[in-house]
């Protein structure tokens, strides 16, 4: 791995994801609005297409949470304090606004306390429904439409047909990058790390779309001209959990001898999945993507066929994946009152035993204080993996 | 051929185990890790040495185990204690399907076929269920560490221990005493929320027979008694349940060594040196 010091793909990389904000930052001084929306159950083309550069908040694992507990109940996900914490201490000063979507309770419940303390031109809920069934989906694509005229108030201009459908392809591009990115890691042992991979999702979620394509385009160029590693081959570990915007955990899991090679993250497998149907009404296809798209433990798939079958619609495409990209073992990484994640543990491990997969089940609080004790679990892991 | 040994340490949170190992015979030391020996595995080596009449140059690998398993710099290399304690249970019970292994700072149930780990869960985050619950509460009963087990079968009418908290339960326990309720019942109590702490963690790895008790907790008969109870079945013991981790240590470095010479390959081995650790971690 040679290029590491161009000026290259991955360079860029680790500045923005340091210095994540800065180039929201940066456009905030040159007369851009930027909107901060929490979780991947937010449509970014709307925003988007409203002509605002869509901000994800991101958490920090080095940093205590202290602000946060005196706004926020402590039963509120470590990750979504943590977001909180760093708005408070005033790392996300550039927002023009913040638009919440109701992915789980820790968001829902706390909308409140992020729009009256943080006080933001704008703010938005976005009553997403959990079912994901034909009304609830008529649903959303009413919530969505309210949204987007909420948007256009706000601009005071109606958002357009024509620059959604333009936002729809751009962010389509945007993950076919992302998965063009992700097949360099099919290759044993892959040409890209794990930790490396993280921290290139975390800084394009902070960067306008075309600029996250750009991003993306560059690394893979750089990542390509990479000769395969020799030496010894390593377990390949797929990471499935919540949200994981930091890469220090998927760092523990890699020194401690393996490669991380997929995920069911976000940002990462689960955000980027599917893609939004270019035809019929942008609304409608924007509202089927993000409600039936994004396969995560906050929504409630409909119970069909007998339980097998019905645990296969749940956690197939985990399963799948897997296979797909030739893992070892999976590491299955919870954070502590994650209500949503923590409900499927039982479900969702006795089904990827039972398609032979090996399962490393850990809880986590979403602080590197902490992530040291998952350690030894992690070695043990990898040491069953190597010893079958 | 000449004799090759094997050293196996495990540095616990409590106790530093060292074991020297040929084909035949085993030398054990025990000695307290402590906030100061922390750094000082290499005295215990240097003791189990003097013990087995060899010289450290006569060793041919070292595995170290243990949570202060980095703290070892003469090892040739570091194997989590869930990987050594199944080897040295294993070894030692060959008829053990699980582990349950109850140490000072953590508990932990391990799943085993052949010497091998299959299946493990681990609990490291809270004192309750681990050696350290039992002591603090000793402390605050004025009972020694080592008479607990024997004075909880003492007990008549046992006590509901009902704060899972090491810091409430150690509260609720001086509450009881000033009621009037007799040592024993508190005690055979506090074995009670200990065990079944223990049991519903290990349960989620479907427990078959046999069950082997490993760690200092093993060595508590109260604590047996009680997990015995749950289990419904006798369970099996080490002839020293705080050796396990180092024996499986030991063996396993007998396995890579093994391995390396059937493979016809020269083990790549640290350039180990008797000495303290240099930096506290």
């Amino acid at each position: 791995m040679s290029a590491e010091n161009s000026t290259g793909g991955l360079a860029i990389v680790d500045k923005y994801y340091q210095g994540y904000g800065s180039r929201a930052r940066e456009l905030k001084k040159q007369g851009k609005q930027i909107m901060g929306y929490l979780c991947a159950f937010t449509p970014v083309e709307i925003i988007t297409a409203a002509g605002f550069v869509p901000f994800r908040i991101k958490g920090d694992v080095n940093e205590p949470i202290t602000k946060a507990d005196t706004e926020m109940e402590t039963i509120v996900c470590p990750l979504v304090r943590s977001w909180f914490d760093m708005s408070l201490k005033g790392k996300y000063e550039f927002l023009d606004g913040l638009v919440i979507s109701h992915a789980c309770d820790s968001m829902a419940r706390s909308k409140d306390i992020w729009k009256y303390t943080l006080g933001l031109p704008y703010f938005h809920f976005i009553d997403t429904s959990h079912a994901i069934d034909d009304s609830s989906l008529d649903f959303f694509v009413s919530i969505l439409g309210t949204f987007r005229k909420s948007l256009g108030g706000f601009i005071g201009q109606e958002i357009s047909d024509e620059s959604l459908a333009q936002a729809i392809r751009v962010y389509n591009e945007n993950r076919q990058r992302i998965w063009d990115l992700y097949e360099l890691r099919k290759s044993d042992p892959p040409l890209l790390s794990g930790a490396e991979m993280t921290r290139v999702l975390v800084a394009a979620m902070g960067l306008p779309v075309q600029e996250s394509i750009k991003l993306l385009e560059g690394v893979i160029t750089e990542v390509k001209q990479r000769q395969p590693a020799v030496g010894a081959k390593l377990p390949r570990i797929m990471v499935v959990g919540a949200e994981v915007d930091d890469a220090a955990f998927i760092e523990l899991i890699e020194d401690a001898g393996a490669s991380v090679v997929t995920d069911d993250l976000c940002p990462g497998g689960r955000e980027y999945r599917a893609f939004v149907k270019t035809e019929g009404d942008p609304v409608a296809a924007i509202a089927e993507r993000y409600l039936r798209g994004i396969m995560c433990g906050r929504s409630y798939v409909e119970q069909k066929g007998t339980y097998p079958e019905y645990l296969e619609q749940r956690f197939g495409h985990i399963a799948r994946a897997a296979k797909e990209y030739n893992v070892d073992g999976i590491v299955l990484y919870i954070y502590k009152y994650c209500d949503p994640f923590g409900f499927e543990v039982p479900a969702m491990k006795s089904y990827l035993e039972a398609q032979g997969i090996q399962v490393l089940y850990l809880e986590d609080e979403y602080s590197m204080s902490t992530v040291g004790r998952l350690r030894t679990r992690i070695q043990a892991f990898l040491e069953m993996l190597g010893t079958r | 051929m000449k004799s090759q040994y094997f050293a196996g340490v495990d540095i616990g949170s409590t106790m530093t185990k060292v074991v020297i190992m040929d084909q035949t015979t085993l030398t054990p030391v025990i000695g307290p890790t402590g906030p100061e020996h922390r750094k000082l595995a290499n005295r215990v080596m240097e003791e189990a040495l003097a013990k087995a009449k060899l010289s450290f140059d006569e060793i041919t690998y070292v595995v170290a185990t243990g949570y202060g398993r980095i703290n070892v710099p003469f090892a040739d290399k570091q194997i989590t204690e869930i990987s050594c304690h199944a080897r040295g249970v294993g070894h030692l019970l060959p008829d053990a399907r699980t582990v349950i292994d109850i140490g000072g700072q953590d508990s932990k149930g391990i799943k085993l076929k052949a010497g091998r780990v299959v299946d493990f869960v681990m609990n490291d985050k809270c004192a309750a269920g681990t050696g350290r619950f039992l002591e603090v509460t000793a402390e605050g009963l004025g009972v020694s560490l080592e008479d607990m087990g024997r004075l909880s079968l003492e007990a008549k009418n046992r006590v509901e221990i009902s704060n899972t908290c090491t810091v409430f339960a150690a509260q609720e326990v001086v509450a009881r005493l000033s009621e009037g309720v007799a040592l024993p019942d508190i005690i055979a109590g506090l074995h009670e929320a200990i065990a079944t702490r223990i049991y519903g963690m290990v349960r989620r790895l479907k427990i078959e027979r046999e069950v082997a008790l490993t760690g200092g907790g093993a060595k508590n008969i109260g604590l047996v008694k009680a997990l015995e109870a749950k289990l419904g079945f006798p369970a099996l013991l080490p002839p020293e349940p705080l050796l396990t981790g180092a024996i499986g240590a030991a063996l396993l470095g007998r396995d890579i060594v093994q391995e390396a010479a059937e493979k016809g390959e020269t083990l790549v081995r640290s350039e180990r040196r008797l000495t303290e650790a240099s930096i506290f971690t």
